[in-house]
């Protein structure tokens, strides 16, 4: 039997045939990832899961998680796909993972990063594709300031001035007008960006502020800032120090017998681990908090498989992770899962419908009412502004501030 | 009375200064490697001392000996049989090595304890001293306590033991050193135990002073390195001067300078600066000039 030779005519014969398996295999290569991509809701997760920022990355995940399973893993009639990914404290690493997520991975839905010098790298890179993003930390209002009026831009945290309005306005309350005020602020992104507020919200308070004293991050010593403030008396000390500088000074404050009465905070107060580095020295610590644990909450209404009742939520949280909860892991379920109803809603991860179903989200959740609304300096949307004045009295948290929610009054510590 | 707190404070800071300058002072001033994992070490003896406390209710003091055991053994080890390999090295391969070291173990503390900030809490950390307008904080005294007496074990083990002449002799010239019959590496390798002993004694009585955390060390690092280097390498008494020197510059710039404290480290390098142009060697250090 000859062999034929390839002919012109055989190779004709073939191109057909050899188009249609082409054809076919193109066909059903892209098939594939279409249905699979049909049938899931993917959801970028970039969070501090290592370096400087990893107790925020960490409780961020971890809200993520408690969500994404009280949806038993579906939304929208779609499995859930979480794309979570270390962003390691990191500003490069950060615009890096935003690029990978929104660019290759082709996320529609962000949550995080958490820290303020994360989302600020963060911002650029999210331009590329304006995915929704639910930005639940960065307190600092830079943040605003580079954002703008994105309208798929959600931010679920506070922002710097939200606790210096509501600490000035509950220490006003309780103090009168007239009262003299210190404020000590750290040399690093928090206390630099803080002070403008501070310095705004308690002078319109009616405070008279008196020295402004700076701390250096790191510190070993802040005792020659504390003499300085001892010689100028002030009935109240604002403090813009956090983590473990406002460790450091707790400690130093009480050591040095500091006779000040009143000193204030941001949300660090309610860390157990800051809590327990300091010890007895915390006593009489004022701050902020839209959440602390063992705070009493009862379930929505609309949705308590959602939103329990927050005892219900705190007994979980601890026996998943065998942790107390901090605002971080609550604020982050909440915010998840004002996301996914949303997404339910939409029916899609589509960013426009998700942002109008967002827009008009007013539910119960663990911190409170969740609704977005501006913000006075021009961002489109904001939820959990609205804060509790907190002290800590006998290791225990007493709200004295608003008063339909307080437990207790407000009393001036003593020095040892 | 300003003036007697400012004494106070600089003499406190400068014996914090001075413990964590000591340690790296002897290793590199004997065996002439730069160990950048020192921090590590200081970092671990806190944890030491915070688990001590927390767990086992031993005071971070009565624990401090077992500590600096513990930490003398894992270092004499470490240099045993590891170090001793870059003896010959290029220093890059040196600082490579032991940066990368510490590198290991602050994410594995990161691992194993978790990346919360700690503090050991006993009695007298939060105890001061009134003197008349003025105190003295307990807490940082012991420490400045275990300062000195460290200072001058150290100090009285160089001068008065066979073992502490045989390092003074290695420092000043290894070739008559050997030929004199000194077992170099032995002497090497206890004198990097003992400044690993001192970094963990550092961590100790750090554990009450601030809080304790997987990457505590290396801000620690940088300021011990920035000490030696005032006081002149390789220096003990030298190490000493320059650690108080740095107390003495950084509390007085922040009580007399508006919002000093946030100039105070940086007008201390500047003076690290004046001194290493116009005095390469340090304060009491070997020539360093070329």
């Amino acid at each position: 039997m000859q062999l034929t030779k390839p002919t012109l005519h055989n190779a004709a014969f073939l191109k057909p045939g050899l188009s249609l398996a082409l054809g076919c295999l193109l066909f059903a290569s892209a098939y594939v990832p279409a249905r699979a991509a049909d049938d899931t809701i993917k959801i970028g997760v970039p969070m501090e899961l290592s370096g400087r920022f990893v107790a925020f990355g960490t409780s961020g995940k971890r809200g993520v998680e408690m969500a994404v399973d009280a949806f038993k893993g579906r939304v929208a009639n779609k499995k859930i796909e979480i794309l979570l990914r270390d962003v390691q404290s990191d500003a490069q690493v950060t615009v890096q993972v935003l690029n990978d997520l929104i660019a290759q991975k082709k996320v529609n839905l962000l949550i995080g990063p958490i820290s303020s010098a994360m989302v600020s790298a963060a911002i650029p890179a999210w331009r590329q594709g304006k995915p929704i993003w639910i930005s639940h930390g960065s307190t600092t209002p830079r943040t605003e300031e580079e954002v703008g009026a994105e309208p798929r831009f959600f931010h679920t945290f506070p922002y710097s001035y939200h606790y210096q309005a509501a600490m000035s306005a509950g220490l006003k309350q309780a103090l009168g007008s007239g009262k003299t005020a210190a404020i000590l602020y750290a040399d690093d992104a928090y206390g630099r960006a803080a002070l403008p507020a501070a310095k705004k919200y308690f002078s319109e308070a009616g405070f008279k502020l008196g020295v402004e004293e700076l701390v250096r991050s790191g510190a070993a010593d802040m005792n020659p800032v504390l003499q300085k403030i001892r010689f100028s008396k002030p009935d109240v000390l604002i403090n813009l120090v956090q983590t473990s500088d406002l460790a450091t000074l707790a400690k130093q404050i009480r050591i040095a017998g500091l006779e000040t009465p009143y000193l204030t905070d941001g949300v660090d107060i309610f860390i157990e681990e800051w809590q327990k580095a300091v010890g007895d020295a915390q006593e009489g610590w004022i701050g902020v908090a839209g959440y602390f644990p063992g705070l009493t909450r009862p379930a929505s209404k609309d949705r308590p498989d959602l939103f329990p009742s927050l005892a219900e939520w705190e007994a979980k949280f601890r026996q998943r992770y065998n942790a107390a909860p901090a605002y971080l892991d609550v604020g982050a379920y909440s915010a998840t899962i004002m996301l996914l109803l949303a997404v339910d809603k939409a029916g899609s991860d589509d960013p426009e419908k998700v942002a109008i179903e967002l827009k008009k989200l007013d539910v119960q959740t663990l911190l409170g009412r969740g609704h977005f609304t501006p913000t006075p300096s021009g961002t489109m949307n904001q939820a959990f502004q609205d804060l509790m004045v907190v002290q800590r009295q006998g290791g225990k948290n007493v709200i004295v501030y608003p008063n339909d929610l307080a437990n207790g009054k407000l009393i001036p510590r003593t020095a040892k | 009375m300003m003036y007697v707190q400012l004494a106070i404070d600089s003499l406190l800071l400068g014996g914090l200064y001075a413990l964590m300058a000591l340690g790296l002072a002897l290793s590199f001033g004997v065996t002439n490697i730069l160990n950048f994992a020192h921090g590590e070490a200081i970092m671990l003896g806190a944890y030491g001392a915070f688990f001590g406390l927390t767990l086992g209710g031993i005071d971070p003091l009565l624990s401090l000996p077992a500590l600096m055991l513990v930490g003398f053994l894992a270092g004499y080890a470490l240099f045993r049989y590891f170090l001793k390999r870059l003896l010959t090295a290029p220093q890059v391969n040196q600082i490579l090595l032991t940066f990368g070291l510490g590198m290991i173990l602050n994410n594995a503390a990161a691992i194993a304890f978790t990346a919360d900030m700690r503090s050991a809490n006993p009695s007298y950390a939060s105890e001061s001293i009134r003197l008349g307008e003025a105190y003295l904080p307990m807490g940082r005294f012991i420490a400045f306590g275990v300062a000195c007496v460290m200072a001058v074990a150290l100090l009285l083990w160089l001068h008065r033991t066979e073992y502490g002449r045989a390092c003074r002799a290695v420092a000043q010239n290894q070739l008559a050193s050997t030929l004199a019959g000194i077992d170099l590496k032995n002497v090497y390798a206890v004198a990097f135990g003992i400044s690993i002993a001192i970094g963990v004694a550092t961590g100790v009585v750090l554990s009450w002073v601030t809080p304790v955390t997987p990457f505590m060390g290396f801000h620690l690092l940088v300021k011990a390195f920035a000490i030696i280097i005032l006081g002149g390498i390789g220096s003990i008494g030298g190490a000493m001067a320059g650690a108080f020197l740095l107390g003495f510059l950084e509390t007085a710039v922040a009580y007399f300078v508006p919002e000093g404290i946030g100039w105070a480290e940086g007008v201390a390098f500047a003076v690290l600066f004046l001194i290493l142009i116009f005095r390469p060697r340090g304060i009491a250090g070997q020539a360093a000039e070329g």
